[in-house]
């Protein structure tokens, strides 16, 4: 038999099989599920537009309730949907400091990404280029590429899922904020390689 | 032309690496926020005492400066309510592991589980009566220390802060 190339698995899938291990008994599995997901969750937190000490706190509140929950979660595989949920939810139950418990259909939308001065000065010419085109998009898709960038291919669409967007938004196929992406930077002579 | 309907491709999957390279450039994840996730985790699993740094001669605690160079060390000591740890550290001299490190300890418990979790895992020791303990052969990087009391599981057992070794 020939042997088919597969696609390899995105950070979803290996999260996924990380955290089954680590209910499965395989204690030192969740370092390695922490590695993983943490840049997808930290851009999820800051994409709200929350300060970095709020975004941090609701990665780790996501992480100990992961731990607590850890027998009761219906599906070890979907293990990055759910962190980013309740990442996302987190960040705007600290941000305004509420007590209560924030409902996953009362989060807010996130705003239009920000990049503070200091950040923005220390971008390459090529990178200011790519702030302003990304800057034009909707805010929902702002925070989607933001979001997705950070992770694989076959994780788009359950990323997608868990950001609130509509399911069919992207991945497979390319979507409407890709879309955008592509033909706004398409139009910019400067973009053009 | 392209459609939002055609399957991702090259220049999408280029795209999004830009769009990557321009968060994580401008915004990016703090160093060690990974590290103290793990271990917030440990200490709320363990249900444990979180000891704190006494005093520390060139020994640095995990933070986001301390990245600049492996600084030589000394000793430290990490006090709880219930027990106290002073570790002290050198580089294992022998040719073949110089690149290793041996920690020498003394904690307030005769006979107590230390336990040194490091990158490479974790390996433990029992103090001796006067509770000494040696833990050698460790990589340098960040190490905590989990000190428990193998004869009785009731009590908390006691975490230290994370040092550079």
């Amino acid at each position: 038999m020939t042997h088919i190339p597969t696609a390899p698995d995105g950070i979803g899938t290996r999260a996924g099989r990380a955290f089954a291990a680590y209910r499965d008994g395989e204690r030192e599995r969740l370092s390695e599920l922490v590695d993983l997901v943490t840049p997808v969750l930290w851009n999820a937190a800051r994409s709200q537009g929350a300060a970095p000490a709020v975004c941090e706190d609701a990665i780790q509140t996501a992480f100990l309730q992961l731990v607590d929950r850890c027998g009761s979660i219906q599906e070890p595989a979907a293990v990055l949907g759910w962190l980013v949920v309740v990442v996302k939810r987190e960040v705007w139950r600290l941000g305004r400091g509420a007590r209560r418990e924030v409902g996953v259909e009362e989060v807010p939308e996130a705003p239009a990404q920000q990049l503070d001065p200091e950040a923005q000065s220390i971008l390459s010419e090529r990178q200011r280029v790519l702030w302003r085109h990304v800057s034009t998009l909707s805010p929902r898709c702002q925070e989607l590429l933001r979001v997705i960038a950070f992770a694989d291919r076959p994780d788009y669409a359950a990323i997608a899922e868990s950001l609130g967007m509509p399911v069919g938004s992207i991945g497979p196929t390319r979507g409407r904020c890709l879309q955008k992406l592509r033909t706004t930077l398409g139009s910019d002579p400067g973009w053009a390689v | 032309m392209t459609s939002h309907t055609d399957a991702i491709d090259a220049r999408d999957i280029a795209n999004l690496r830009h769009v990557r390279d321009l968060f994580a450039h401008a915004d990016p994840a703090p160093g060690d926020l990974a590290e103290r996730v793990k271990f917030a985790i440990t200490v709320h699993a363990l249900h444990a005492e979180v000891a704190e740094l006494m005093d520390s001669a060139l020994l640095t605690t995990r933070g986001a400066e301390t990245e600049v160079e492996p600084t030589p060390t000394e000793s430290v000591t990490f006090a709880a309510a219930s027990v106290s740890l002073m570790v002290s550290v050198a580089p294992m001299s022998t040719e073949e592991s110089d690149d290793r490190v041996r920690v020498d300890g003394w904690v307030t418990a005769p006979g107590a589980r230390v336990e040194a979790v490091t990158n490479e895992g974790s390996s433990s020791v029992v103090s001796d009566a006067n509770g000494r303990f040696v833990l050698d052969d460790l990589p340098h990087g960040p190490v905590h220390f989990v000190v428990t009391d193998p004869a009785n599981q009731d009590v908390r057992p006691v975490i230290t802060p994370t040092i550079q070794v």
